[in-house]
């Protein structure tokens, strides 16, 4: 149904709906779209293996880890995310050196977070848990989740040349914490985990600093708050 | 042991933590190069300009054609009253913002196809976010190249502070393009002068503003802008596209005035 003469008295065609004529950058408009959301995909677990923590350790790090996955599989429907690590830093290095900027490094960054994902892939095909492509992964999950116990993505998100530009320097914002999380909230995954090289977050970096002290529960708000120098995520 | 394939940057990388703000700091030394700077990115509104129909549409064209050879552009579009339609449905659904996104590209690609089938005959692609690489050669073939101004976030979209509707929307998306290529203008084609301080469609006290800082326009804390609001927030950690323009495209000679760098309506710009 479209609106027009005498609804055209600003020349626009429109469609009814709860958002015609409305500027989309009204602060009203927006608070009016406060809705609850439905959840995909409710019983999946989304969990994140740290690249440079984990899967760059080579076979000691990353069999363990690959076993208590294996394990969890009996039982849950996880959605495996994948971070770059050391060849995305390698990669971030030479493309500043070379001037690229942060949407070029955010572009680059993609193939090494995918190369793990074929990695673990790899490691866990004899439970039919493979890599799925970036570009069809987001729209087929709810299939492959239900014909699988598990799926591996790159956890890098898709946003390549239209990266955000940092506050600071210039490595990408989003990489593959954010990546995971995103799509663990856009599903309504029941939890995500990061697993990383450490018990979890500290008051200091605890490889360098050994009177450092663990945090076994704290709020985004107050973890701002402290204004650690590092954390184990990407803020 | 001294690794000498890692320059100290590529150390510093490798070894340390990326949420280190000094670590941070180093990697923002050199600036960074500019990727097509003679190109001009434009981003042609949805609900503002490609809604009309016709009678906006088809001066616009001709502006456009009359431009090729004078000046390169990118140019992205934006979604309109089919995205709002399709927002309010999956609202009231209960879709998240990430499906939302999804949604919304669907109509900012319609409008790009219908902007590309008038232009087809002069030679201009459009070209999704996967053939980007092939961007620099249509542009030094044909001087232009149509694109959907979405950002490709999709399933991976941040939720915004307010409500479920995407915050990144085609301005951003269009945006983002031309500060990473390092553009030489971003040009905004909307169906009014530029910025006002209300809605003057629906307010006749809106006043026109022509000049404004990024810090300027925030503390005057507006109910409604002319452009998304995280593009303001991200020009102020551009590094190339610092300023954007919006002009009215429904007056003939702007868009051309604007191409040829002349202080033609509405600039906001980052201090």
């Amino acid at each position: 149904m479209t609106t027009q003469p005498e609804g055209r008295e600003d020349r626009r065609y429109h469609i009814d709906s709860m958002l015609m004529r409305e500027s989309l950058l009204d602060k009203d408009v927006q608070r009016s779209t406060e809705v609850p959301v439905f959840r995909m995909l409710p019983e999946t677990h989304v969990l994140k293996i740290g690249g440079r923590s984990i899967i760059d350790e080579g076979r000691e790090a990353t069999y363990p880890v690959v076993e208590a996955i294996a394990q969890c599989l009996e039982t849950k429907k996880l959605i495996i995310g994948t971070g770059g690590g050391a060849r995305s830093r390698h990669v971030f290095s030479i493309g500043i050196d070379l001037g690229l900027p942060t949407g070029a490094l955010a572009e680059l960054a993609q193939a090494d977070a995918l190369g793990n994902a074929h990695m673990i892939g790899t490691l866990l095909s004899p439970y039919g848990v493979v890599a799925i492509p970036p570009a069809i992964f987001g729209h087929l999950l709810p299939l492959f989740i239900r014909s699988a116990p598990g799926v591996i993505f790159t956890g890098v998100p898709p946003y390549s040349l239209w990266e955000h530009p940092p506050a600071i320097g210039r490595i990408p914002p989003h990489g593959s914490d954010a990546g995971s999380f995103l799509l663990a909230e856009c599903f309504g995954s029941k939890d995500f985990t990061l697993i990383k090289d450490v018990d979890g977050l500290y008051t200091r970096d605890p490889k360098q600093d050994a009177s450092a002290a663990f945090i076994p529960e704290i709020s985004v708000n107050d973890l701002r708050k402290r204004d650690f120098e590092t954390l184990p995520f990407t803020a | 042991m001294q690794n000498e394939l890692l320059s100290e940057l590529g150390q510093y990388l490798v070894e340390g933590s990326l949420t280190d703000v000094n670590v941070l700091q180093q990697t923002g030394q050199e600036p960074p190069l500019p990727i097509l700077p003679d190109a001009n990115v434009l981003k042609v509104g949805g609900q503002s300009f490609i809604d009309r129909g016709r009678a906006a549409v088809f001066p616009l064209i001709d502006e456009i054609v009359e431009n090729l050879g004078r000046h390169d552009m990118i140019i992205g579009t934006g979604g309109g009253s089919r995205a709002r339609h399709a927002y309010s449905v999956g609202l009231d659904l209960g879709l998240p913002t990430g499906v939302l996104s999804v949604l919304g590209t669907f109509v900012s690609m319609q409008n790009a196809r219908m902007l590309h089938f008038l232009l087809a005959k002069h030679g201009i692609p459009f070209i999704e976010p996967i053939q980007f690489p092939q961007l620099p050669l249509y542009l030094a073939e044909r001087g232009a190249v149509i694109f959907f101004g979405m950002p490709p976030y999709t399933f991976w979209h941040e939720n915004p502070d307010i409500g479920r509707i995407p915050p990144h929307r085609t301005d951003t998306g269009a945006y983002l393009v031309s500060e990473v290529y390092g553009a030489r203008s971003m040009i905004f084609v909307k169906d009014e002068e530029g910025l006002y301080t209300a809605d003057p469609k629906k307010d006749r006290g809106a006043k026109f503003i022509k000049e404004i800082s990024v810090a300027e326009l925030s503390a005057l804390d507006l109910r409604d802008v002319v452009v998304e609001r995280p593009v303001l927030d991200m020009m102020q950690n551009a590094e190339h596209r610092r300023s954007i323009r919006v002009i009215n495209g429904l007056v003939k000679g702007n868009l051309t005035r604007a191409l040829d760098g002349e202080d033609v309506e509405t600039l906001i710009y980052a201090d």
